[in-house]
């Protein structure tokens, strides 16, 4: 070879690797744009590709009663699924689902025909259908686990807690103000598959944190209280051919609310199975025209203000006043010559009371009444609270004074009514009343708390006490109409209620619709607990002393007899009066049954597990469980905590809270 | 043959130290590759893999023991030998996937296409070194150059294999170029191929036409022939600068990619060791290309360096089609990564040129009569 031909050759080779290179370089550049110019966008495609990622309910936290007895909880339900791509015989699973699940054929079938891989079938089922389900063993239909809310309790203390939609989001009650607290977490089930859809890797649950949720609430009722006044009240209504009502007790020191309760109630588990107006919170919600009840507030103003005092003889014109253009008569024709100023509220004289106001004046009149809280929320920590209607008084005539006087022209809600009663219990002084204790999370923490609030002072020390003596003699002496409201042992101070109701339809007061109540409190030495009972339209007993006062005498009376213990002793103090618990105690000990570290030889708190929970955790622990009904566990016969080394078997109750 | 002891001394240990590095990568690769495949009959192919590497360096230090020089004294007969085994497919040859391209003996595949590749590096070498450049072309030289090409061109195409045949008129014309040719026959040339392109689209089969088609737009069948290349893309991309990690690669080990342990191979690869890894890894092979033409321009003699361009030029086609063609660069043709993809003919043959490129090397400084 030349010398020049071989140094030609040399170029050649290095002109031919330049031009590779260049080619070279290209590559990598392409590489370059695909893995970091649009690597982001290809890498969420191909997460696409291989997971399946599926938001599940997300779970709630507890509601506990101040004794720490579970009022809402979360339980595992079972949700069905279908994956379309894997149904083949979509007539014989449309047909056994319908059959099982207890849906439209048609529905269903739809669903099956839809495409793509993911249709939910039912939600939340209970565990016998979820059970059933699973043994059809179709192609293509899972189930999957998650959180459900479930009411242990089924009605009790419905209204307070409302209830939540399928996507476990507040819908009411307590569940809709404080769902930012309850609300834990969006739970995401994702799972890989390939190519072939196959899922490989299962159940990689991750969770969406909700800050400042993953809560459980405290609340001030006493559930065993809530029980009695729901019982007395429903069988009330019933006795009375009502078309409703509503009962409230609250500790006036305070302004706990021991329990609040209406009828007709709902089940929070099947809320949709009720009409929207038997889910209403009707204790908050509506008004009403409260009536003689609402007596003892004029009377207390005119009291502090001086214009009255127990001595003075008021002269009740015989029975009918002129007010302006109308005459104003007694409640059942009555007629009263002159009465003492506290006869007036023994016997609820209507004119009496109008001559008292009048004596007192609008504006003093007005000014008391809003200090007591008419006209404005209460702040009670429950949505959707009425304020009431109270027309500015430059817009009175002479006879809305007068009716107002006596309660007719006002309206004002059941909670407001108690509120201002239990100022009168507390010497005077206006408490906001609450339903929340505090709200703590899963460590312990308390992340809100509520303590007695002291709205303001409307009446004085010695003013409380003059007027409490006075409705105690409503009840206590002959003839006061408040008589059956009387409780053996204990001095019970208080007043009846009857108010026509406004008949929109005929544009004036109906004289048949009447709503009758009864507020009082007990002892009234040293008040300790307040009641309302009210009920709507009753039809066979129509006046609040003989429909609502003894409804107020039974429910007292069981109270009494719960705590006797405490309550009989006049001088006992409240706090002690229930066995409540400490707010963090009661979420610590008993919001976490599922944590790792519970004692294996003590009987479980079994509330709240499906049957097969209990069946494993029971046999874990060597306890004879005998199983009664289906669903989820709401009742046990062995108290959870005691020593599981025990020969009698623990009977579990279980129910599907439908 | 007498050993000379400078071979020994100017033996070429970073060329194998190269090579054997790429290997091990591919092999660690194909592992991977293989790592969450279903069963499958037998050893899994990585197994297989080290068999034929074994082989394929049996072969190797067979091709860099005898002087090249003796081997471009053979080279018609060694590329008549080549010839014949591809003939002897068409007769004897195993049909995969609707073609005819595999010989077995004895349980072991091979592919005579792969041969030819190499074969024919030589056959030129040996021609240029006959036919000297500055002497000119007569119609005899272009005949020989005629047969060299298109008798195993036409050959593989009835297999039929496109790819191969494409490939192989590739590296014939990178060769012919790069020695020289005559401005009209360039134009003839040009001529002739534009004629034949639009003929080659009516003897193409079916899927050959899917291929380019879905090249030019991969979206036009997504889950069909489009899907190779969209899954390739997707796999590479996801990777990311880091790579998703070792066995780690979703799109890989979920299947979604296709051919994964062959002409896609290289998405595996940038899938879990992402962009760093790809630079390395095409630096590697940058490394292997660099060297292979420092051996052309240091050889002594022209059939030298010929055959180390051949070999290296062979090398950087198919690391640059494939590559090419996984980044969605170029349409969808049967083109293996060298010394990654599984392949048995592939690595042996490339292994048998890597000891041709070390048979040069260490023969530089040898004199010649």
């Amino acid at each position: 070879m030349t010398k020049k031909s071989k140094k030609w050759l040399r170029f050649r080779v290095t002109s031919v690797l330049v031009l590779f290179l260049v080619l070279y370089i290209a590559l990598l550049s392409r590489a370059f744009q695909l893995q970091i110019v649009s690597g982001n966008e290809l890498k969420s495609i191909a997460d696409k590709q291989h997971t399946r990622s599926l938001k599940l309910c997300p779970e709630r936290g507890l509601i506990f009663d101040r004794n720490g007895e579970k009022l809402a909880v979360t339980v595992l339900a079972d949700s069905v699924y279908v994956d379309p791509s894997m149904v083949k015989k979509d007539r014989e699973v449309s047909g056994k689902l319908s059959s099982t699940l207890c849906l439209k054929e048609p529905d269903i079938r739809k669903k099956l025909l839809k495409p793509g891989n993911f249709r939910w079938i039912a939600r939340q089922i209970s565990p016998l259908q979820a059970a059933q389900v699973r043994d059809l063993d179709l192609d293509g239909v899972c189930t999957i686990q998650e959180p459900k809310r479930f009411y242990p309790h089924r009605e009790l203390a419905c209204h307070l807690l409302g209830f939540v939609g399928h996507d476990s989001t507040g819908l009411e009650g307590l569940e809709l103000k404080y769902d930012g607290r309850l609300k834990y977490v969006s739970q995401k089930v994702v799972w890989g598959r390939d190519a072939k859809g196959n899922r490989i890797y299962l159940d990689e649950r991750s969770a969406i944190p909700n800050n400042g949720g993953d809560c459980n609430l405290v609340l001030t009722v006493d559930s065993k209280i809530q029980y009695i006044v729901e019982m007395n009240l429903k069988a009330a209504v019933e006795n009375t051919g009502a078309k409703g009502g509503n009962a409230i007790v609250m500790n006036p020191k305070t302004g706990e609310i021991l329990a609040m309760a209406n009828f007709p109630r709902f089940n929070p588990n099947a809320y949709s199975q009720y009409p929207a107006s038997s889910r209403r919170n009707r204790a908050i919600t509506d008004c009403f025209d409260p009536g003689s009840v609402f007596k003892p507030f004029v009377a207390a103003a005119a009291l502090e203000e001086g214009v009255v005092s127990e001595t003075d003889v008021i002269n009740c014109e015989n029975g009918s006043y002129v007010v302006g253009d109308r005459v104003i008569h007694e409640a059942q024709m009555k007629r009263h010559e002159e009465l003492f100023f506290p006869e007036i509220l023994k016997y609820s004289s209507n004119i009496g009371i109008i001559k008292v106001a009048e004596m007192l004046g609008k504006e003093k009149f007005y000014k008391y009444i809003t200090e007591f809280g008419f006209g404005s929320e209460t702040g009670l920590n429950l949505p959707g609270e009425a304020k009431g209607i109270l027309r500015n008084p430059s817009q009175w005539r002479r006879v809305d004074f007068a009716t107002i006087a006596f309660g007719q022209g006002i309206s004002v809600t059941a909670i407001q009514l108690i509120t201002a009663m239990s100022a009168i219990a507390n010497d005077g002084i206006l408490m906001k009343p609450y339903i929340v204790k505090g709200v703590v999370n899963r460590q312990g923490e308390i992340m809100e708390q509520y303590t007695p609030e002291v709205v303001r002072r409307v009446i004085s020390e010695d003013t409380a006490k003059r007027i409490t003596a006075i409705l105690t003699d409503v009840v206590g002496s002959e003839g006061g109409t408040g008589e059956k409201a009387r409780i053996t042992n204990v001095s019970v101070a208080g007043k009846t209620g009857t108010s026509q109701k406004f008949d929109f339809t005929l544009g004036r007061y109906s004289s048949k619709k009447v709503t009758a109540s009864f507020v009082g409190f007990f002892p009234s030495e040293d008040p300790q607990v307040v009641v309302l009972v009210m009920l709507d339209e009753p039809k066979i007993k129509r006046w609040g002393g003989v429909a609502a006062a003894p409804v107020f005498r039974n429910i007292s009376e069981r109270i009494v007899s719960c705590y006797n213990r405490h309550l009989n002793l006049p001088d006992v103090v409240a706090e002690r009066q229930t066995p409540e618990m400490e707010i963090v105690q009661a979420s610590m000990s008993e919001v976490i049954p599922r944590n790792e570290d519970v004692d294996e030889s003590l009987v479980p708190d079994f509330r709240g597990m499906s049957v097969r929970e209990v069946l494993k955790v029971s046999q874990d622990r060597g306890i004879d469980v005998r199983l009664v009904g289906s669903g989820w566990a709401v009742d046990q016969k062995l108290a959870p905590g005691i020593s599981a080394e025990t020969d009698q078997p623990c009977y579990v109750l279980f129910n599907e809270g439908f | 043959m007498k050993i000379d002891r400078r071979l020994f001394v100017n033996f070429d240990w970073i060329l194998l130290f190269i090579v054997m590095a790429i290997s091990g990568l591919g092999l660690l690769n194909l592992y991977s590759a293989g790592f969450n495949l279903a069963g499958g009959r037998g050893e899994p192919l990585y197994i297989k893999q080290i068999y034929w590497i074994l082989m394929g360096l049996i072969l190797m230090v067979a091709a860099f023991s005898i002087d090249y020089h003796i081997i471009i004294r053979h080279a018609y007969t060694i590329h008549a030998i080549s010839l014949f085994l591809l003939f002897l497919v068409f007769f004897v040859g195993n049909i995969t996937h609707g073609s005819q391209r595999w010989l077995v003996f004895y349980g072991f595949s091979f592919q005579p296409s792969e041969l030819v590749k190499l074969t024919m590096i030589i056959a030129l070498a040996r021609f240029y070194k006959d036919n000297q450049i500055d002497e000119g072309y007569y119609l005899r030289n272009a005949l020989i150059l005629l047969f060299i090409i298109m008798v195993p061109f036409l050959m593989i195409m009835q297999q039929p294999d496109l790819g191969t045949s494409l490939f192989l008129a590739l590296l014939f014309f990178t060769l012919v170029f790069f020695m020289g040719i005559r401005r009209n026959i360039v134009i003839s040339i040009a001529a002739v191929s534009s004629i034949l392109a639009p003929l080659l689209w009516f003897i193409m089969k079916d899927y050959q036409r899917e291929r380019i088609l879905s090249f030019l737009n991969p979206e036009r069948d997504p889950l069909g022939s489009g899907y190779h290349i969209i899954q390739s893309m997707i796999a590479i991309g996801s990777g990311g600068f880091f790579g998703k990690g070792y066995l780690k690669g979703t799109q890989t080990q979920l299947k979604f990619l296709p051919e994964q342990q062959t002409d896609f191979v290289f998405s595996v690869f940038a899938e879990e060791w992402g962009f760093l890894g790809v630079f390395v890894l095409m630096f590697i092979f940058l490394s292997l290309i660099l060297w292979g033409f420092k051996i052309a321009r240091n050889s002594r003699d022209l059939p030298g360096t010929l055959i180390a361009f051949g070999v290296t030029m062979f090398i950087f086609w198919e690391v640059f089609i494939n590559i090419g063609m996984v980044l969605g660069l170029f349409p969808v043709v049967g083109i293996p990564l060298p010394f990654l993809s599984y392949g048995g003919s592939s690595m042996v043959i490339l292994l048998t040129g890597i000891g041709l490129l070390m048979n040069i090397s260490m023969r530089r400084f040898v004199l010649h009569p």
